[in-house]
């Protein structure tokens, strides 16, 4: 039997992919571990959008993943600059030191 | 053979930047673990005949993104040791109920299904290719509002990141 | 136009107040009286002009809808022109005017006169608003107004401890009242599916004669809580602490009226129900007889005054259970008359004794202030029925009503003939012991002439209250004719006629003379020695009066039993029947006693302890699930995972595998 590289293969390291993510984010305490984390999960919908667009031969996944892309951008600049604003007040990079609204 | 054998050899690189990227303890080999993630994900959508994204992808995320992390893990300090030990009382066990959830689920799926998703739309029959005119051509026509509102965000990014970085106690410069 | 006329002059009053309100304490006293007044004599000029308007239309009522107000009900806010409302408006504004005028110099002194101006002119509006309306609930709702500002009033010098517990008292007791006239609207609003007077009455045979009962006596209650009769009435002589010109509109002439004025609007109903007849006419008797044997010993200017309202308002619901209605409002307008007069002559005289309110304390006063001992002698004169006084005319037709009524209403005639006798006396004794004789204290003796604007009112009133009785004498039926439209179903006892007539009005100005003449020998001639009087009187035989005198005479037992005898009744009606102490030793104390009860036992034990009980199992529940909110980010994020994880297999499930 011929095997054929379908688009289940692609959605299947994207979805293994996104579950690594996800574990990371779940397991570190280092704040910016788990944000390299969150590019991972974001990078598995990229790849997602891709093979849907070249399963459906329609360039408007691509065109998405263009605006993921800015948008985890903006993500990754918002999210560094708290990131160090917090590390200058609190000198630490570990997310469990910033428990404050705990019951 | 080829694609298949090329497929699973990318997938085996991709998977073991994520693993590095979970598992390394030194950030420094994090991001390189990410960058190698990146990279062989770029390599991929080239195969997908997505070029453009490939080269977006190495441009931005490999190139811009991945600088600005190692130089906050540069100024925050590699030396900085992190606790591995879980501090958070039954943590452990959830993660591990649900990286088992998980894996039950896509082997549920993946039997159910006989190894064959049955995918909502079939295949189109022809492979488009991901050149910059063909996405210009669409981003400026059918995607041009979500393009200026993506421009806006963009700049309100750059503003909030001025302000996170302004240091409020020293408020004369 | 009508239309116009009517809402703008029922809202003069109150535009001035809201005006005055706001702009009152940049205002001089001046402009504050000029446009108040301004206001009232727009209202008062409107209302004569409809009321021409009504007499050239022969007195035809008249039913004017401005909005429908709750409309799944078939509320509407509408406004009735006729007889009745037409005697009611016009006296309220004039005599709210006449007031005003005399409230100048009276509040001139008081730092809060726009306050005083506002809620006087409220309370004009919320008057009107009772008498005009065309519906049972703008009627309450004027009757609530009315209770708010008469409260508002009375503690009108709220730092007097004094003043605001009166007010107090006459807004609860005033409420109690207000609780049955609310039952009996509910059961109109059941019977009726309306409030409108127009549909009730014209449906009205559709009552029988027990419901009609029940709803008349439920508007009794209203209306003796409104009216001071009997069970209720004591808030009524506490609430003289107010101002004495508001005491004068609002605790004389006008607002106490209301329960009078209501009673008449449901003549209809109450008709129905001779029952409640006999009972209002019973009580409002009694009411009369006690609060005028009560005021025989009080000291009190103005107290005497409110005690005497209290009486004449009990001879008005013993008109209007003789079924005697056209009685009953034209005592209704003298009364506001004469005793407007003697109020606002009690005002004057308090304004130039300082304050001063105990007649003990003043005499003599005939010769320092001439023109307030001559007009409140006429008004003391009319009170006491002598013709041809307008108390005269009134309380005659009352009294010959309830004798011509026979039967039950025979007895209630003799006690009514009691209390006039008592009135006269009085009344006669009030004004003995603030004008004549010799002025007891500095204040009396350096007291001067009350100031111009007091003395026009007073003579304005003083002129009414002598020629506003012929406007209904046995001769010309002026207040008939007016209510003959309002009362077109109802079956009006009339009084009598020919020698009947004249006997009976010569037995009741007997009784005022008689009582006069009493007080006069006793307060009069106080000095000299009542048994050397009666030596020298000329009219019995001589035999008896030696042996009179020597009955009486110092060491014999007679004057001793006599005088303790007196001098119990004595105390008894000094302390007004001791009514206010046994009322707070029983309702007060008792319902204290029962809401510490309450308070303790049933609220903190039962109550509260349950709630608290119940409280404390969230709060256990609360302390046991604390650590899952533990504010790490990580640890929310897994269950969240977890859950979207359990979520995607139930939708897989659900579909029995993939789509």
């Amino acid at each position: 039997m011929e095997i054929e590289l379908t688009t289940d293969w692609y959605l299947t390291l994207a979805a293994i992919l996104f579950s690594l993510g996800a574990i990371g984010v779940m397991i570190r305490k280092n704040v910016l571990i788990m944000f390299m984390c969150v590019e991972l999960m974001l990078n598995a919908v990229n790849l997602t959008f891709v093979a849907a667009s070249r399963h459906l031969g329609s360039p408007d996944g691509q065109v998405a993943v263009l605006f993921v892309l800015v948008v985890a951008a903006a993500e990754v600049v918002v999210g560094l600059g708290i990131i160090v604003s917090i590390f200058s007040k609190k000198a630490s990079a570990s997310v469990d030191d910033l428990s404050l609204s705990r019951g | 053979m080829i694609e298949i054998g090329g497929f699973l050899l990318l997938s085996l690189v991709i998977l073991s930047g994520a693993l590095i990227v979970i598992f390394a303890k030194n950030p420094v080999h994090n991001a390189m673990g990410l960058v190698l993630t990146l990279l062989s994900l770029a390599i991929l959508y080239l195969t997908m005949s997505a070029t453009f994204i490939a080269m977006v992808q190495v441009l931005v995320y490999a190139g811009a993104v991945m600088t600005l992390f190692l130089f906050v893990i540069m100024m925050i300090g590699v030396d900085k040791e992190e606790e591995r030990k879980e501090s958070i009382q039954g943590q452990s066990f959830l993660v591990l109920g649900l990286v088992f959830m998980l894996v039950g689920l896509l082997t549920y799926v993946s039997i159910i299904s006989g190894f064959k998703w049955d995918l909502l739309f079939p295949q189109a029959g022809f492979v488009i290719e991901g050149k910059p005119d063909l996405i210009a051509s669409i981003l400026f026509t059918a995607w041009v509002l979500p393009f200026e509102a993506v421009s806006i965000l963009l700049i309100v990014a750059t503003a909030a990141a001025v302000g996170l970085a302004h240091d409020q106690s020293k408020k004369d410069i | 136009m009508e239309a116009t006329i009517l809402l703008g002059a029922l809202l003069f009053p109150l535009g001035t107040a809201l005006f005055l309100n706001s702009a009152g304490k940049y205002l001089k006293l001046n402009k504050i009286t000029l446009i108040s007044s301004l206001g009232l004599l727009g209202s008062f000029s409107g209302f004569s002009m409809m009321f021409v308007l009504l007499a050239l239309n022969n007195f035809h009522s008249k039913n004017i809808t401005y909005f429908n107000w709750i409309d799944s009900m078939g509320i509407s806010f509408g406004l009735q022109w006729d007889g009745l409302v037409a005697i009611m408006t016009i006296l309220i504004t004039f005599l709210s005017l006449i007031i005003q005028l005399f409230s100048k110099p009276y509040m001139e002194s008081d730092e809060r006169v726009a306050r005083f101006y506002v809620f006087f002119n409220f309370f004009v509006f919320s008057m009107l608003l009772l008498v005009m309306a065309s519906n049972f609930l703008v009627l309450f709702i004027g009757w609530e107004l009315v209770g708010l500002s008469s409260y508002l009033l009375i503690s009108f010098w709220y730092k007097k401890k004094k003043a605001a517990q009166a007010g107090k008292k006459a807004f609860i007791l005033n409420r109690v009242g207000d609780f049955g006239f609310l039952i009996g609207l509910m059961i109109i609003f059941d019977l009726f599916g309306s409030f409108e007077y127009d549909t009730i009455f014209s449906n009205i045979e559709l009552l029988d004669s027990q419901q009609a009962s029940m709803i008349a006596f439920f508007l009794m209650i209203g209306a003796f809580g409104k009216s001071a009769q009997l069970p209720l009435f004591s808030w009524l002589p506490d609430a003289m602490e107010g101002p004495t010109p508001a005491s004068a509109l609002i605790h004389a002439a006008t607002m106490v009226t209301a329960g009078v004025f209501m009673l008449v609007r449901v003549a209809p109903i109450l008709n129905k129900a001779p029952q409640i007849l006999l009972l209002i006419a019973t009580i409002g008797v009694l009411t009369s007889f006690f609060s005028a044997f009560i005021a025989m010993t009080q000291f009190d200017i103005k107290k005497i005054l409110a005690y005497s309202t209290i009486s004449q308002l009990g001879y008005m619901f013993l008109a209007v259970g003789c079924g005697a209605y056209v009685a009953a409002i034209f005592h209704l307008i003298t009364h506001a008359f004469f005793k407007a007069l003697l109020f606002l002559g009690a005002g004057a005289v308090i304004h130039e004794m300082h304050h001063e309110q105990d007649i003990r304390s003043m005499g003599g006063l005939i010769k320092k202030m001439p023109t307030t001992g001559f007009t409140m002698l006429v008004g003391t004169l009319a009170i006491s029925g002598i013709p041809p006084l307008a108390g005269f005319w009134s309380k005659d037709e009352i009294l010959g009503t309830a004798f011509i009524s026979g039967g039950f209403y025979l007895s209630l005639w003799l006690l009514g003939l009691v209390t006039a006798v008592m009135t006269a006396f009085y009344m006669g004794r009030h004004w003995i012991y603030i004008f004549l004789g010799e002025g007891r204290t500095k204040d009396a003796l350096n007291a001067n002439q009350a100031p111009r604007l007091m003395k026009i009112s007073l003579i304005t009133l003083a002129i009414g209250s002598v020629f506003i009785g012929f406007i209904n004498t046995p001769f010309f039926h002026g207040v008939e004719k007016m209510l003959e439209e309002v009362l077109i179903n109802v079956e009006v006892t009339h009084s009598p006629t020919g020698t009947n007539f004249i006997i009976l009005a010569l037995i009741s100005v007997f009784a005022g003379v008689l009582g006069l003449f009493i007080s006069n020998i006793i307060f009069i001639q106080k000095i000299i020695n009542p048994l050397k009087q009666l030596q020298e009187f000329p009219f019995i035989p001589k035999k008896i009066r030696t042996m009179l005198v020597k009955a009486f005479s110092q060491g014999s037992p007679i004057p001793s039993v006599l005088k303790n005898f007196f001098l119990s009744i004595k105390r008894l009606s000094f302390n007004g029947l001791y009514l206010d102490l046994y009322g707070k030793r029983f309702l007060v104390d008792g319902s204290k006693s029962f809401s510490r009860f309450m308070a303790v036992s049933i609220d903190q034990l039962l109550i509260d302890g349950s709630i608290n009980n119940l409280a404390k199992i969230p709060i256990y529940i609360g302390k046991k699930m604390k650590p899952l909110q533990s504010g790490y980010i990580r640890s929310y994020l897994t269950v969240f995972g977890i859950m979207v994880l359990l979520l995607v297999f139930l939708f897989i499930l659900s579909f029995g595998g993939l789509i």
